[in-house]
């Protein structure tokens, strides 16, 4: 396969090197077969261009635009902000056809710095990195190369650098009507969320959807307890400290475990599940299916009446960021020449964050609920009612 | 055993170890559990108001209800405490005679319980699910680590069970989902797993090459090649390719209505009794039957072996793609088995901890089953102490699984021993 594939990357002949000592066979065919292994992740990023990957650099100096994604070790698949981000491209496409896509996927951390090295030797007009993760591979890459432009899914510097466009999403807005949503679904009087890993992208959802729920039993006199997620009691709210204990995954990709935190939060009497996870939701989703009926969830980051259709039944709502949206508009900027570095903070007001319509849950929602849903987003809108779980007492 | 052709001691052949545990160990063993129980006794007992009490729910289906279990938290750590720091001192006592991991178990058992109670305290436990998750999270182990002794205990080390994990759990999932047969998926699973196995084999078998290097490359590649079909085969046809039903759990009559294990152990789905009869056919055929003998021959001192006639290659041929079956099964049991659908790197690494338990389990099927367990039980067990809230922070309840699992077995287990020939490329000259 690796000899069908002219763009390999200047790793694997790095790669390959160290065997070339060896005489056996063996050695040049477990070479081989590192040389695939490698060349099969540019395999699946050169099939979206529209000639070879090797001529995408003359393309873009012709007058062409490409547009370059990084994922994390989600993959490009995970039905998550990887897809998500790739969505923004393909419809930056669809608005301007000069422009054309490409993306390498990250199978570990360390591919991240040779990766965006990558795309900047094949001059990408942007390059998209997405995920908290690689903040730091995209700053160093940014100072180092000043004239590329770049836009990170998920992170917000300071200070600001002036060649990357930092999308930044305040979710525990949205989280906060999915908190107050789940308390209103649930017969038990238990919700509960996990999250991937702790870090302040995840646990500002969780942070959210908590306030949300003890928003629901402040003024319903309600007792709704949240499972998985306790926000610290002291913290400085307004540095975007989203520290807490609670449950987690520690990984976006074990499902198997994804099942089992769920199936745990359903043994504790939880009955709608609000994992942050990615595609370890996915394996959340299989606990819930298989626990019956009377269990419930709701998704993350996207619809997942469209991201994880198979699913639909049983969410409730997803708690979704506008991250098609902003990438696109990022990648469409950079393309015609107005592309301006900073932060962009994604709220209710901008609509950079919103909860899902309900698609199957439509006719079980009170309409008293969602009455007073658009109420509560109103009120976050104009900054009445606020989103921290502190202002509220917990039950 | 003792007809065995070739002059090896019953030991360095893996037979049952009968010599006693040292007496460091005892004592260590002992102080350990006085330990447990002062701190029990004042930090998970006294500390606690009287009137605090801990529920352990002890039923589901389909097993004879039980009915919950309520305890007032103090009263009932308190002599737990005792018993713990009790037998500890008998311990220190005894020195060295049989019996000390019996001991050392009852002492850990009744920590555990004081433990739990304590982070139940004011609320209630789901004790039943704590089991059932334990044994959901050990199964791919035990795949993994069978797979992991097949191949060993023939001399060739098997660091591709990730790779192969991965390679079942794709296959197993397109296969099912195309054909709707769960039985035909679970067979990829296995052929895929099988594949990855013999080209193990061939490549440090025909031509030596670093079996370390080989089976990490193995994992790379399958890592990148489930990547790349994923995006491009089963994606773009996710309902009829990436959808697969998952195995429902069959219960065993009778056995399934045992309170409390029943359920746990006796209405699961069809990997986990794979599983335990694998477990138990590869522990008998190893070390009760000539093929067993062969192998272990075979891993020790493959020279001996070869010359009274066994033919060394074919052995470790045999047995390197027999691991990669029961790896690759263990792979499709991550998506028909469990969730139902194939996602990128699915097997997170479990491949490598199976490997661990392997290897902490001295590269012997029960071993291996006693590391898993623990394995599986401490990722249940800090998935409820989250959900508990027993105000650990996430990272070190995240640590929890793998620091209990290296501190126990290293505690216990101590040094241990590879089979003699393990890694080392046989030649015939």
């Amino acid at each position: 396969m690796a000899m069908n594939h002219p763009p390999v990357p200047e790793t694997a002949p790095r790669a390959r090197r160290g065997f070339v000592r060896s005489r056996t066979l063996a050695a040049l065919a477990a070479g081989a077969l590192s040389a695939t292994s490698i060349a099969v992740g540019v395999a699946s990023a050169s099939t979206h261009l529209p000639s070879s990957g090797r001529r995408a650099p003359r393309v873009a100096h012709a007058g062409g635009f490409l547009a370059c994604e990084v994922t994390d070790t989600g993959g490009i698949n995970d039905e998550s902000f990887n897809e998500s981000a790739y969505n923004a491209l393909k419809a930056a496409k669809k608005v301007d056809p000069s422009i054309s896509y490409t993306y390498l996927s990250s199978t570990s951390t360390s591919d991240y710095v040779p990766y965006i090295n990558d795309f900047v030797n094949k001059h990408c007009g942007i390059i998209v990195t997405v995920g908290y993760d690689m903040a730091d591979a995209t700053a160093a890459a940014a100072k180092k190369y000043p004239g590329q432009k770049f836009t990170i899914v998920d992170y917000e510097y300071t200070p600001t650098i002036k060649n990357v466009l930092a999308l930044h999403y305040d979710t525990n807005q949205d989280a906060f009507l999915g908190g107050y949503l789940a308390a209103a679904m649930s017969k038990t009087g238990k919700v509960g969320t996990f999250g991937g890993q702790d870090i302040p992208t995840v646990t500002i959802y969780m942070d959210g959807f908590v306030a949300g729920v003890r928003y629901y039993d402040k003024i319903n006199h309600a007792h709704v307890v949240a499972l998985g997620w306790t926000p610290a009691a002291k913290r400085n709210y307004a540095s975007g400290s989203f520290a807490g204990t609670g449950l987690f995954t520690n990984n976006f990709t074990d499902q198997g475990l994804g099942k089992t935190d769920a199936e745990t939060l359903m043994a504790e009497g939880a009955d709608v599940i609000f994992p942050v996870a990615g595609a370890v939701g996915l394996g959340a989703a299989a606990a819930v299916k298989q626990a019956g009926p009377g269990h419930y969830m709701e998704w993350v980051d996207t619809d997942g009446c469209i991201s994880a259709k198979q699913y639909c039944s049983l969410f409730i709502t997803s708690v979704t960021k506008g991250i098609v949206p902003s990438v696109e508009t990022a990648v469409l900027a950079a393309a015609h020449g107005t592309f301006h570095g900073g932060n962009y903070i994604g709220t209710l007001a901008n609509n950079g964050v919103s909860i899902s319509p309900y698609h199957t849950f439509a006719s079980k929602v009170p309409a008293a609920v969602t009455k007073e849903l658009a109420k509560i987003k109103a009120g976050i809108i104009a900054g009445k009612i606020s989103v921290d779980p502190n202002s509220y007492p917990a039950s | 055993m003792s007809s065995s052709p070739i002059a090896l001691s019953p030991a360095a052949l893996g037979a049952p170890d009968r010599r006693l545990v040292s007496l460091g160990r005892v004592r260590g063993m002992g102080v350990f559990l006085v330990l447990l129980g002062v701190i029990t006794l004042f930090g998970l007992s006294l500390s606690i108001p009287p009137s605090e009490h801990a529920q352990f729910l002890l039923t589901a289906p389909p097993a004879v209800s039980v009915p919950p279990l309520s305890m007032p938290v103090r009263w009932v750590n308190v002599p737990l405490a005792v018993l713990c720091a009790a037998l500890g001192a008998l311990l220190i006592a005894r020195g060295r005679r049989r019996g000390t991991y019996l001991i050392f178990g009852a002492g850990t058992v009744a920590f555990l319980w004081a433990f739990l109670a304590w982070a139940a305290r004011g609320g209630t436990l789901n004790f039943e699910q704590l089991l059932a998750e334990t044994l959901v999270e050990t199964t791919p182990l035990v795949f993994g680590s069978l797979s992991g002794v097949m191949c060993e205990r023939s001399g060739v080390i098997n660091i591709a069970i990730e790779g192969q994990f991965l390679a079942g759990a794709f296959l197993g999932a397109m296969i099912g989902s195309a054909t709707g047969n769960l039985w035909l998926g679970a067979l990829a699973g296995g052929f895929a797993g099988g594949l990855f196995g013999a080209l193990l084999a061939f490549l440090s078998l025909r031509y030596g090459a670093d079996q370390i290097i080989v089976g990490i490359l193995i994992d790379a590649f399958c890592l990148g090649l489930t990547n790349f079909l994923l995006a491009q085969v089963l994606t773009p046809d996710q309902t009829t390719l990436n959808s697969p039903s998952t195995f429902s759990p069959v219960a065993i009559p009778l056995l399934s209505k045992i309170p409390i294990v029943g359920p746990v152990l006796f209405d699961q789905n069809v990997f986990v009794y794979l599983a335990a009869v694998l477990l138990v056919v590869v522990n008998v055929a190893l070390f009760s039957t000539r093929w067993g003998l062969r192998v272990r021959a075979v891993g020790e001192h493959p020279k001996a072996a070869e010359t009274v006639g066994i033919h060394v290659l074919a052995v470790r041929y045999r047995n390197v793609i027999l691991g990669g079956v029961i790896a690759g099964l263990g792979g499709a049991s991550f998506t028909i088995g469990s969730v139902g659908q194939f996602s990128s790197d699915m097997s997170s690494g479990l491949g490598y901890v199976a490997l661990a338990a392997m290897i902490f389990g001295r590269w012997r099927p029960l071993g291996a089953l006693g590391a898993a367990l623990l394995f599986g039980f401490s990722v249940s067990l800090q998935s409820f102490l989250a959900v508990l809230n027993v105000g650990i922070p996430s990272p070190f309840l995240a640590m929890a699984p793998y620091v209990i699992t290296i501190a126990v077995v290293s505690g216990l287990v101590g040094r241990v021993r590879p089979p003699g020939a393990d890694g080392v490329p046989y030649r015939r000259d």
